[in-house]
């Protein structure tokens, strides 16, 4: 017992010692490689526990493969029309070939100052092709902002394949700016078209007020000429309904004009009137001498 | 394995004290199995803390993967786990991943804002007016391109000049809706945890800037397709919603296993360089809705004036040619105003004339039976009244004696009554 003891402790040690030299985990998140006297032999992006040759003959180098992402410097570039533009374009990348990436950058900022040069070459090459009317433009059926992120996309997926070992998943534009200069010209013509606006809406509403007015002043109009019209009919009604009455007058015509006569007479005298008056007429003729009256005697 | 040893050793020590002899030795093998003992209970707390390590709690609003030398144990829906205490072998064998699935995560983004001074921002938080130079400077201010209106004059003005500029601030939140996809894919620096952090810790501060990225790529892409008006006013839902569509499509072509769950935008604003032009324009909207308005309260007041309430569907029966007789009738009984005044005189007249004409004919069918007896009489009272009651109602009776010879002038002085006032015409007709 005293003799085995300690010899079966070292083979444990020993045991674990070899497990920890030869296997090695690759993450989910990981591709691996396995480097033999420096050269890479194999490659693994399936996760999981895998085997190798301890140190020295055999070496691990693990890679994250998860997106990164990979923002260029803002800046400036010409479209095509030779309108300056600056913007400031993205990519989303991860690396995707282990043996590839570690034989042509090795590590992710190597690999990062490469990116963003064939960012900005890309970038340049591609706005270069295109319109400063195709980002925007008044008529949305013109734009072409998609297109155009999908071409930047499609280049650099093509520029760099097979040469680092990354994929490109996404490019974009994260903002699209003009000149300094420029912006200032676009200020005026901000101001000049509300300006433009503001009479617009000015002069529009003055209009259309006169006209509100207009009719209804119109409106009031053949209004009262109705009224009146109405009023007219209703009189002319009444002047007809009257005359009905003036044939009962033509019993006695005569007598009929006396009677209008006197009662005109009363209402022409029945204000604010001053009479001068014969006194010879009757019955004032009585204030100068008494009457005679002789009765009639009868027959 | 350990413990094996350990036990052996023990035992060797137990074989060897029961031969022992001189007290050196005895008090030697008494030390040794102190020491071995104490060995034995470190040995065991040892092993009960190697098994209670593997104890893990994934809260309420998490998921949990388990990974098993670096890949992700279980299949199918077993692949993740919910809230409750979970038992892993603990490091190298297995590794707990937790990702928060509730929480719903916001970030901001004010890349599309004027720089504001330092010292200014909280006058600037307060929606004061900063001070703003002449133009905007494409390092520091942070503005989007939109489109301009679309106008017939557009094809005048020189190509590429039709847009706009406006300032805007965001806010995304997010929730990581596929544990898997987003573990597997978006790159979170989990290989330099300091103590106490865990995945889950390092999430916000490794994701945001991509969402930001990818944010502000969806809001430059989408504000380009609308104009001022649009986007600040008539459609902002749209472009929020324009926003949101195009960051989900996004996010679900690099399978970042996140969900937008709402975009939001905070403000809006209009370069200040030209604030004041836009407020021009605004006030000149409310002048012209208020001169509108001032119309439409005078035509109320002029129809109202001419025949009240139903001038205007008066108006619309009389312009029509079809006019139905009895509903004009109704119409014209409901008038109010000038026109019915005018109306209302007509009718008095009507009935003045007609009862007038009616009394005399009364008058004199009634005076004629006994006119035919005895005319002179009759003629004469009549006369006779009327004279009374001229006299009577006349304000001054000057009475002449007529001279004699023919050529004799009479002259009279009338006083004026200086209250009397010039016969205004009272009646139209």
């Amino acid at each position: 017992m005293k003799n085995i003891s300690i010899p079966l402790f070292l083979l444990v040690l020993f045991v674990v010692l070899v497990l920890v030299s030869t296997m090695f985990q690759v993450r989910e998140t990981e591709s691996a490689l396995v480097t033999t006297f420096g050269k890479v032999t194999r490659t693994f992006t399936e996760p999981g526990l895998h085997f190798k040759w301890p140190l020295p003959i055999e070496q691990v180098e693990k890679f994250d493969s998860r997106l990164r992402i990979l923002e260029a410097q803002l800046g400036e570039t010409t479209t095509k029309g030779a309108v300056p533009v600056i913007v400031n374009t993205f990519v989303v990348w991860r690396i995707a070939d282990p043996c590839e990436f570690f034989n042509a950058v090795g590590t992710v900022t190597e690999a990062e100052a490469k990116l963003r040069s064939q960012i900005n070459d890309t970038q340049n090459k591609v706005i270069g092709r295109h319109f400063f009317s195709e980002f925007v433009n008044s008529d949305p059926e013109k734009i072409r902002f998609d297109q155009i992120e999908n071409e930047m996309l499609t280049e650099l997926q093509a520029a760099t394949k097979g040469l680092y070992g990354i994929e490109i998943k996404e490019a974009g534009i994260k903002q699209l700016k003009i000149s300094e200069d420029v912006s200032k010209d676009v200020f005026e013509r901000m101001k000049k078209e509300r300006e433009r606006q503001t009479e617009a809406t000015i002069a529009e509403g003055t209009a259309a007020a006169k006209k509100i007015k207009t009719d209804a002043d119109s409106m009031q109009t053949e209004l009262l000429a109705a009224a009146d019209a109405r009023a007219k009919a209703i009189r002319a009604q009444g002047d007809a309904e009257a005359a009905s009455y003036y044939k009962m007058l033509e019993e006695d015509p005569q007598l009929a004009m006396f009677l209008r006569d006197i009662e005109a007479l009363k209402k022409i005298l029945e204000k604010r009137s001053t009479l001068v008056i014969g006194a010879d007429s009757e019955p004032f003729k009585m204030l100068k001498k008494m009457p005679e009256l002789e009765p009639k005697s009868k027959k | 394995m350990e413990e094996q040893n350990d036990k052996d050793i023990q035992e060797q020590t137990q074989d060897t004290a029961g031969q022992a002899v001189s007290p050196g030795y005895e008090y030697l093998s008494g030390a040794l199995k102190v020491s071995f003992f104490l060995l034995k209970i470190i040995m065991i707390v040892l092993v009960v803390l190697f098994l209670v390590s593997g104890f893990r709690t994934v809260g309420p609003d998490e998921k949990a993967m388990v990974l098993r030398f670096g890949k992700i144990r279980g299949r199918g829906e077993a692949r993740l786990l919910g809230p409750g205490l979970k038992w892993v072998f603990p490091y190298p064998i297995d590794e707990i991943i937790r990702l928060p699935v509730q929480k719903k995560i916001n970030v901001p983004l004010n890349l599309f804002w004027y720089y504001v001074k330092p010292g200014e921002e909280m006058k600037e938080a307060a929606g004061e007016k900063t001070y703003a130079s002449a133009t905007l400077n494409p390092l520091t201010d942070g503005y989007c391109l939109v489109r301009g209106e679309k106008q017939s004059e557009a094809a005048a003005v020189t190509e590429g000049s039709d847009y706009n500029i406006l300032h805007s601030k965001w806010v995304l939140t997010y929730q990581i809706t596929d544990p898997e996809s987003f573990f597997k894919n978006c790159f979170v620096n989990d290989s330099k945890l300091e103590a106490g952090q865990n995945y889950a810790d390092v999430i916000e501060q490794n994701v945001n800037p991509m969402l930001q990225n990818l944010m502000a790529e969806a809001v430059v892409g989408a504000m380009v397709n609308y104009t001022i008006e649009e986007a600040m006013y008539e459609r902002s839902a749209g472009v929020t919603e324009h926003v949101r569509r195009l960051l989900q499509e996004e996010l679900d072509k690099i399978g970042s296993g996140i969900t937008v769950v709402a975009v939001q935008r905070n403000r809006i604003a209009v370069p200040r360089q030209v604030e004041a032009a836009f407020q021009a324009a605004h006030t000149a909207v409310q002048t012209k809705e208020k001169t509108i308005s001032g119309a439409k309260l005078y035509a109320e007041k002029t129809l109202n004036e001419a025949a009240g309430p139903v001038a205007g569907e008066l108006l619309q029966v009389l312009r029509s040619d079809d006019a139905n007789e009895q509903q004009l009738e109704f119409l014209w009984s409901q008038l109010a105003g000038k026109a019915q005044e005018e109306i209302a005189n007509a009718r008095a007249y009507r009935t003045k004339v007609v009862e007038a004409a009616r009394a005399n004919a009364d008058y004199l069918r009634q005076i004629l039976p006994e006119y035919r007896k005895h005319p002179e009489l009759v003629v004469q009272r009549i006369y006779m009244d009327a004279i009374e009651q001229i006299l009577d109602n006349a304000d001054e009776k000057i009475f002449v004696q007529p001279g004699q010879s023919a050529g004799t002038e009479l002259r009279v002085l009338v006083n004026r009554d200086p209250a009397l006032k010039p016969k205004k015409e009272t009646q139209k007709r």
